[in-house]
């Protein structure tokens, strides 16, 4: 491979998916995808149930290796560990030792990086200051999901990648993880985001990469998006959801 | 190294918090040695018995730590958590197998107090070590037969299956009482079992005879054949879940 010049997009990608096929037995779920991150950069990834979403998002953290092609995070191989230094997670599914406590759970995850978030600062971000001493088994479905949040936040990572984070969030919950994303990625971070709520991906992407069938049939930002689905631009200023969610059914072949 | 130790105290901490876990380790083999030997006056038996009960003791950690403990494990979205942390395999697997380490330490501690406690034990100065030598032995032996049973057992069959075979596995092995004391069709089938190869070992080491190669071989056996299962049963979840 050529080596880019420090200035081309080689060097300035925080994650980087080329080519990517992913088979399991008769399924494809990835068929050639590229995907290309930049810092500063909040890029949602759409498509309906089976496009290849989260397989993508394992690619990407290196839990799986690609058939073809090949993934990068800050220009490193994903599936050594040090490179995951950088990098916090939220998987689609949360859950925790049931015996341990919230604040024993984010003391452990502390210890994996260099340089952590201090934990009372973290608990208070994410709301979960009170529930420090309750045990992990005995959360509610949206404390759960606040406290896998936070934990992609504890090594004050560079990038964020996010399945479905805001499934069942509250509004107030949701509005709050969306305003501490956009701090993050003011500040220079860069996330990516698996979502079924167009709003949401209108309300924060600086990108789109709409998913169908384990390719790619749309990019761009969301008036792109809307644009190339043949609606008219004015659509994506609109903040509630038709211009994009009506885009993505006809990308994907109205199996949203 | 400070990964591995924190591993350990998440391990540590979740079993010591859960009683289903130290039931059969930590509070049956002392139970079960009162119940069934004493207190009594044979020193040669109550001292024998000591050492059986210490190796039953190692069996409940083995199958409920490592078999019941990867097998609930595997699949949980807290373990695919893990996956995205800065995190290796080894790291994950030494504070595992530490954590195991400390319990069943503590686990065969128990019994052997509780048995000075109660019984007029006699152990020569000169064999403690022998025998806890070949305790710990076969205690790696059957750990990794629990490793193997944690990577092939389903997440809802981990728990009857451990039972079982820790139930069986010992009464079979002659742990319970001794073994001659085991009906003539358990006594046949006996002798090859790992707890009853691991039992003829600690208990030569115990008293000072000499250990047949016959016992070593099999007991080597075991923890090649447990081992290659492991290792099988490891690539197959890996290649399910993280290929």
């Amino acid at each position: 491979m050529i080596e880019l010049p420090d200035d081309d997009l080689g060097a300035r990608a925080v994650a980087e998916l080329r080519g990517v096929h992913k088979r399991y037995g008769k399924v494809e779920a990835l068929r050639g995808f590229d995907l290309q991150i930049g810092p500063g950069e909040l890029v949602a990834l759409l498509g309906p149930n089976g496009a290849g979403k989260t397989t993508a998002v394992s690619v990407l953290l290196g839990q799986r290796r690609p058939d073809a092609g090949s993934s990068r995070l800050f220009g490193r191989d994903p599936t050594l560990p040090a490179t995951r230094r950088l990098v916090g997670a939220t998987p689609q599914a949360a859950g925790f030792p049931d015996n341990l406590t919230v604040r024993e759970v984010v003391d452990f995850v502390r210890v994996h990086y260099p340089d952590p978030a201090a934990a009372p600062e973290l608990l208070g971000r994410f709301g979960l200051a009170e529930l420090a001493g309750r045990r992990a088994g005995g959360l509610s479905g949206g404390q759960t999901r606040r406290l896998a949040v936070a934990l992609a936040f504890t090594g004050r990572p560079r990038l964020v990648v996010l399945d479905e984070p805001t499934t069942g969030l509250d509004v107030e919950a949701r509005r709050g993880l969306w305003e501490i994303l956009r701090a993050f990625v003011a500040g220079g971070g860069a996330v990516l985001l698996t979502t079924h709520y167009l709003e949401e991906a209108q309300a924060l992407a600086s990108r789109v990469v709409v998913l169908a069938d384990g390719q790619v049939v749309a990019h761009g930002s969301v008036e792109d998006v809307t644009t190339r689905a043949g609606l008219s631009g004015g659509h994506a200023r609109v903040p509630a959801p038709p211009g994009l969610e009506e885009a993505i059914l006809r990308l994907t072949g109205g199996s949203s | 190294m400070m990964v591995a130790l924190a591993h350990f105290k998440e391990q540590t901490l979740q079993h010591l918090r859960a009683p289903g876990y130290l039931l059969p380790t930590l509070a049956m083999p002392g139970l079960f040695y009162f119940l069934f030997e004493g207190p009594d006056t044979e020193v040669g038996l109550v001292t024998f018995l000591m050492v059986s009960y210490a190796m039953w003791a190692i069996l409940g950690v083995a199958f409920f730590q490592f078999g019941v403990g990867i097998a609930e494990e595997r699949a949980t979205p807290w373990e695919r958590f893990l996956r995205t942390l800065p995190l290796s395999a080894g790291q994950r697997l030494a504070g595992r197998v530490l954590s195991a380490g400390v319990f069943a330490a503590a686990a065969a501690a128990i019994v052997i107090v509780e048995a000075h406690l109660i019984n007029p034990v006699s152990v020569a100065a000169d064999r403690w070590l022998p025998w806890i030598l070949a305790l710990g032995a076969g205690g790696v032996v059957v750990a990794v037969g629990g490793i193997a049973m944690g990577y092939w057992a389903s997440p809802r069959a981990a728990t009857p299956v451990a039972t079982l075979a820790w139930l069986l596995l010992a009464y079979l092995g002659g742990l319970w009482a001794t073994p001659t004391e085991l009906p003539s069709w358990a006594a046949e089938v006996s002798p090859y079992l790992p707890t009853r190869l691991w039992g003829e070992v600690t208990w030569a080491a115990l008293q000072g005879q000499a250990t047949s190669p016959r016992d070593w071989l099999g007991l080597l056996a075991y923890a090649v054949g447990f081992a290659a299962l492991a290792l099988w049963g490891y690539r197959r979840d890996e290649g399910a879940s993280y290929r």
